[in-house]
Formats: structure tokens, sequence, C-alpha cells
């Protein structure tokens, strides 16, 4: 995808920007209000086209008190790929659902549900999806304990 | 075999001549328990391609055991083939199927993660660090995933203890046992060889870096 | 008083045949965790109306290893053994994915005959899932004999494999930064005498299975699915190809030498079950044609360009990098928080098994029960890929 491309996003919603460091595709921050209107926008926009959804993930920022909330988009029409990016506080990790827009979004956003405890605004089914419905804390969170995990030997 | 296996051994014994009879017939029931045992294929993760099928494949032909008849309904079967790593939410589906299996029943926990959790026990919040400790385990075939001839000797060595049970004792569980080692290898032999091994492609020489510390003497 | 009227026989059968009349009650049942045709530990919770399928919930978890809580506490070597255990049939793409998601972060170029060996040995792979898939499929539908003929042409891969890497199912033979081992002596001729043989073993394939009456009538038009619909539930691989979107990962993308050979990627029309076999077959075909471009050039070289005992770190970043799998796009993620630490601070898969299996939902919903199998096989499900 070209530069300029990248500029016409962030004319789409506002506060939308370009990240240039620490990634490896090309990528735009966008507040996490704005997300779901950027990414219809994304979707059914005829230049952009982000048909499908290849993934969504979160990496728990523990120390600077955040999640970072990643979705990977891929257009076949025109071969481009778009990373999004957005925060939201650990202590109120709260989004709206992406699930409306694509199919595949709420299983993905079920399973950050239930590794990261980040809720879904609207979700139709937000629970838990590997783990039994009684389990107590999120595993992947870098602060999650358990009396069962064993520390791996220095 | 209810009235041959429960109620025969207390009436014959007694009667002159009796303890041969019923070893005899310890001999006879082995016999075709050992060597008609009906699997139940619990597969959960990557041991299930080479236990399960590869082995059912014809090259390697699980039949020639007579235990290819293998059974998706645990009321059918009477040998477990634990395939896979169990989990703790798989644990208490596992223990259900263990218990609904026709006795006498007989269990074999193929690979790594099945025996101990395998490479999934560090760090993980879910993995259970073997299956032991969920339901009892007969025979133990190490490997990840073994191979079909290793399959084949756990099986073999499940056969062998089949045929010391005694309908003396009906319900006896033997010691668990980790399938052993074919005729003329040693532990020792397998422990020298990877050494040897590690010790060849190693860009240290181990015994002669070991040699040229000077260890404080008198310990 | 009303007395109810004296219907004729026709009125009987035409009052009977009325919609409220034949109207069924639903309930609900259970299909594995311990199920032969789900392939390991899926479970599906259906809500049924007699034969037909009204609702599908996947209910997963019964494989969930925490493969990226465990990824995060080794380092990017160490990590490589767990995408065997992902999806053990495609066990060589997934160390390649992995692999090069770290290569690419931390800025290690690879010689051409690495690159060689690893496509002719991701083409292997490919193959080797796509063989054991078609006697599988055909164990779902009731025909056992596939199965036989798929383990016996497998056998002779595996031995390929084993004579280079030592194992038969778990590879772990691509490593960040080169490979594991150089190839044996005899790989380049054993390859060209397995595919002299493979060839026409294809073609017998088809005859056995492809113009079967009964097995047509079990996948065509069964599980009809459009690229939209594909596309909205996540669908990569043969199941979005079969729907008729040309998204395949060694052409738009290249990666390996897959920019320096010459092959076709089979696109269905109808999206049903049976495009979906068809695409797997004509792959095998491909795999087959860009293994025979490439064994003949391997390029000499080392098979190793960072050595086994230096440690790999990888700059401050996140790092998106894929593969195209037998089952789809493996993506993986990386988030490296500082240069010193040698592993990654969070690490996650995007495996292609997840992503497919919930396009069973709009494929099975309203169709009968026996479609549900055929069209499970036709996606080529491994549980614990979609666990993790």
């Amino acid at each position: 995808m070209l530069p300029e491309r990248l500029q016409s996003i962030c004319e789409l919603e506002d506060d939308v920007t370009v990240l240039e460091e620490g990634v490896d595709k090309p990528t735009v921050v966008v507040p996490c209000e704005h997300v779901a209107s950027l990414m219809a926008a994304l979707k059914h926009d005829a230049s952009f086209a982000f048909l499908l959804l290849l993934d969504h993930t979160v990496t728990d920022r523990v120390d600077d008190g955040h999640f970072e909330l990643v979705y990977q988009l891929y257009s076949p029409v025109h071969n481009h790929h778009l990373m999004v990016m957005t925060t939201i506080p650990r202590d109120e990790p709260v989004i709206q659902t992406l699930s409306h827009i694509w199919a595949v979004a709420e299983f993905q956003e079920r399973e950050i549900y239930d590794m990261f405890g980040v809720v879904y605004r609207n979700h139709p089914d937000l629970r838990r999806l590997f783990l039994e419905d009684d389990w107590v804390g999120f595993p992947l969170r870098k602060d999650y304990e358990d009396d069962f995990m064993l520390e791996r030997p220095k | 075999m209810g009235i041959a296996t429960d109620h025969l051994p207390g009436v014959v014994e007694q009667l002159p001549g009796g303890s041969v009879l019923v070893t005899s017939f310890d001999s006879v029931i082995n016999w075709a328990r050992a060597n008609s045992l009906w699997p139940l294929a619990f597969g959960t993760s990557c041991c299930a391609i080479e236990m399960l099928m590869a082995t059912g494949g014809p090259r390697h032909d699980l039949a020639r055991f007579g235990a290819e008849v293998a059974r998706p309904s645990p009321r059918q079967a009477d040998l477990l083939i634990l395939a896979g790593t169990i989990v703790k939410r798989m644990a208490p589906r596992l223990r259900l199927l263990y218990e609904q299996m026709a006795e006498p029943r007989y269990v074999i926990a193929t690979g790594a993660c099945t025996i101990s959790g395998g490479p999934f026990i560090y760090n993980s919040y879910s993995t259970v660090r073997g299956a032991d400790e969920v339901i009892p385990v007969d025979v133990y075939v190490p490997g990840c995933p073994p191979r079909p001839e290793s399959f084949f000797h756990g099986l073999l060595t499940l056969q062998k203890l089949i045929k010391t049970e005694s309908i003396r004792q009906p319900g006896v569980r033997h010691k668990p046992v980790l399938s052993e080692l074919p005729d003329g290898i040693k532990v020792e032999d397998i422990q020298k060889e990877i050494v040897a091994l590690l010790e060849g492609e190693a860009t240290v020489d181990v015994n002669k870096a070991a040699q040229a510390k000077p260890w404080p003497k008198g310990t | 008083m009303n007395s109810t009227p004296i219907l004729s026989i026709d009125e009987l059968v035409e009052n009977a045949s009325a919609p409220d009349a034949s109207e069924t009650q639903e309930y609900f049942i259970n299909m594995g965790p311990q199920h032969p045709a789900t392939h390991g530990v899926l479970r599906l919770l259906l809500k049924l109306d007699g034969e037909r399928v009204r609702k599908i919930v996947p209910v997963l978890g019964y494989i969930h290893r925490g493969i990226e809580k465990i990824a995060e506490n080794q380092s990017y070597r160490q990590m490589v053994h767990l995408t065997d255990r992902m999806d053990y049939l495609s066990a060589i793409i997934n160390n390649w994915g992995v692999s090069m998601a770290v290569e690419k972060a931390a800025g290690i170029e690879l010689n051409p005959r690495i690159e060689t060996i690893r496509t002719i040995f991701g083409e292997l792979e490919r193959l080797r899932s796509h063989q054991l898939w078609w006697g599988v499929m055909g164990m779902d539908l009731g025909a056992f004999t596939p199965f036989l003929y798929c383990f016996r042409d497998r056998e002779l891969l595996n031995d390929i494999m084993e004579k280079t890497i030592g194992a038969r199912l778990t590879m772990n033979y691509i490593q960040p930064g080169g490979l594991m081992h150089d190839v044996h002596e005899d790989f380049v001729d054993d390859v060209k005498g397995f595919l002299k043989g493979f060839k026409s073993t294809i073609d017998e394939y088809d005859q056995l299975l492809s113009g079967n009456v009964i097995f047509q009538e079990r996948v065509r038009n069964v599980g009809i699915m459009d690229g939209a619909t594909a596309l909205d539930y996540g669908a990569t691989g043969p199941v979005l190809r079969g729907s008729g979107v040309a998204y395949d990962l060694r052409k738009v993308e290249p990666y390996g030498v897959y920019d320096q050979v010459d092959f076709d990627v089979p696109v269905g029309t109808t999206g049903d079950s049976w495009d979906r076999y068809w695409i797997r077959i004509e792959e095998m075909r491909q795999s087959v044609r860009i293994i025979e471009q490439l064994i003949d050039n391997i390029p000499d070289g080392k098979h190793m360009v960072v050595k086994m005992a230096q440690k790999i770190k990888i700059p401050q970043g996140r790092y998106y990098s894929q593969v195209e799998t037998a089952r789809g796009v493996l993506g993986t993620w990386l988030v490296s928080e500082s240069e010193k630490k040698e592993g990654a601070y969070r690490v996650h898969f995007r495996s292609p098994c997840f992503n497919n299996l919930w396009t069973l939902i709009p494929m099975v919903e309203g169709d009968l029960i026996g479609s549900l199998v055929a069209c499970m096989a036709s996606i080529d499900l491994v549980i614990p890929d979609i666990d993790r």
C-alpha cells in the first residue's frame, strides 16, 4: 500500500495517525472510540475494500497500564495489507465490537475476552471460548498468577 | 465369562486337582484377552496420527497383533490408547470415558505429553502433567511422538502383562511399566550413544574441558 | 354442539402435510469431544429439527495448551518446536512461518540453498498433508479403501523426510537462520523416484474416489458458500479458494523461491464441498510441478547462516509475517520489548483452522446432519491448531 493512501485513511475519521516506527507493515493508530466507524469505512469504501479481517489480537503493556489492540486487515481486491492499532486502559478494558462488520470478529473477540478480559460492547455472545466458564482470571495477562502453573527452572 | 471368572475359582480350587484346572483356565482366558484387545481411539493431538492412523495403515498393520478393531465408543472397548496432551478441560471427560469402559480395561499412554505433559509442562496454565493424574495407566510408551514400532513394543508389553494375570485375583492391577527395551539393548548403551553424539557435534570438548578445569582436591 | 366434520382421505393427507402438523420438536445433540468424524476433540453442539441442523455452536478448548503463554517464556529458537505441535500435519510449514517471522525481524539474510530446500520441504509437506486429508475424507464419507492407499504413499514420503530430518511427524527442521541439518546425500534421488511414481498415484486417487457416484452425491452442491461469505468468516487457504477467491500467499506475497517457479492456483466456481475437494487434488499436482522444477537446481551453500550456539535477538517493535500452510494463512505476531532479551514479549499465532472453522456455520445451517460430516471433512480441520 502506498504512503499517500495511508494519508487518505487518516481523513476517514478524526484523530487517525500514521505510525511509522516499530512496525513492519503499514499501520494507522486510532482512538478506541473511533475504531468501529473507521473499520466500517475501510471495509465498505470501494477504494480500500478490506474484506478480510485476518487477525485480531492484544498485547498487554502492563507497565504502561494499557492494552494494545491490533487488527490485521487484508484486501483481496487491491492486494494490500493494513494494521490498525488502538489502546484501551487496563483498568477499564471496554471497546466497541466489530462483529457486525466481519462475522469472524465475533469469535476472535471471544478469544481475546477469554485470554485478556477485554469487554466488547454490543457483542452478541460474549462467553469464554477455550477455558471453562468458571475459570478465574485471564491467563495471557502479564500479571496472571496461578497455583498450578510451573516456572521454568533457570 | 462372569461364571468362569467370578465363581469358578472358589468352587473348583477346593476339589482335588482343582488348581491345575484354574491355571489352565487362566492361560486360556489370558491368551484370548491378550490377543483380542479392542482399542478405544482416544487421540487428542499429534500422537493420534502415528498411534492410531499410521499403525492401522498398510505398512505397520496393527491387525497383526489382534488389536485393529478400533472403537469410537468406550462401551465396546477394553484398551484405552491415550494419544496426545490432556488439558484441564478434557480431564473430566477422560475419566468419564475410562469409567464407561468394560472390565477388565487397560490403558497405554503414548507420547511425552500423555506421560508427563511433555513440552507443555512449564508456564502452561491448562496442561495436565500426565494422564496418570486422572486415570491409572498400565504401560507408558515414550517418544514425541513414538514410532509405530515402539507403540507395538508397548502393546506386546501389555500382552505379556495380561498373560501373568489370574482369575484367582480378579480386578488386581499391575504396577505401571515403561514399555521395555528390545533384547540386547540397555538404557546405558543409549545414554552412551547420545553423549557420544552430542560431544561429537559440540564445539566444546566436554571431557577435555572438564579435565582442564582445576578441581579442588579432596572433594 | 358442533360435531367434528368427517374428512375424506385426501383431506386427511392434506392436513397431515400442513406445516404446523409436520413440525417436530427441536432438540440438542452433542457431537464430540470424543467423536471419530471430528478428527480430534472438537465438540459441536447441534440444534436439530429431525435430521436438519438448525444451529451449530462449536465448543472449543479441549486441547487448549496455552502455547502463546509458553512461547512468551522461551527464546526464539525454543519456540519453534511448539509450532510443530499446533498444526502437526503441516509441521514444516509452521516451522517456516515462525522462523521467517524471526528472520525478518532480526534482519537475517538467507542464502539461496536454504530458501530452495525450505521450499521443496514445504511442498513435500503440503503433498503429505493433502494426501492424508484425501484418505480421511474418504473414511469420513464411508469409504475405507482411500485410507489404506493414502497411508501406503505417506510412508514413502515419511521415509524421505526421516532420512534427512530423523522424525516422522513433528519435524522441527527449519530453524531461525537456516536448517537443522543439511539434506541427506540420497535426498535428490529419493524425491525424484517418489515423484515419478506419485504422478500416476494422483490419477489413481482420482479414479478411486472422485468419480464414485455415492461420493459425488455426498459432496456436490453440499455446503455451498460464496466468496463474500467466506471472506466475512475469515476463511483462507483451499476453503477460500474453493469459493472463488484466488488468495494464495505463494502468489500474492511470494516468500522462499516461489517467485522463481511456475505454478497455478486452482480456484473453485460454486464453492461447494466438491470444489474444495478438487482444489486440493489439483494442489497436489501443482506441488509436484514445483518440486520438479526445483529438485535439480538446488544451489550450493551452507545450511545455516546463524550458528546454533549464537543467540538471536530482535530489535524493539511489532512484527507480523505470514505463510501459506496446507490449510490457509498462518500469521505470526511477535512483539519485542527490548533488544537485550532473547525472547518475545508477546507471541500470537493466527492459525488457519481457527478462522476456517466458523465457515461451518453458513455452510451447514439448514442442511442435513450427513452434510455436516462432508463439510467438516472438506474444510480439513486440525483441532490443536484451533485451540493452540
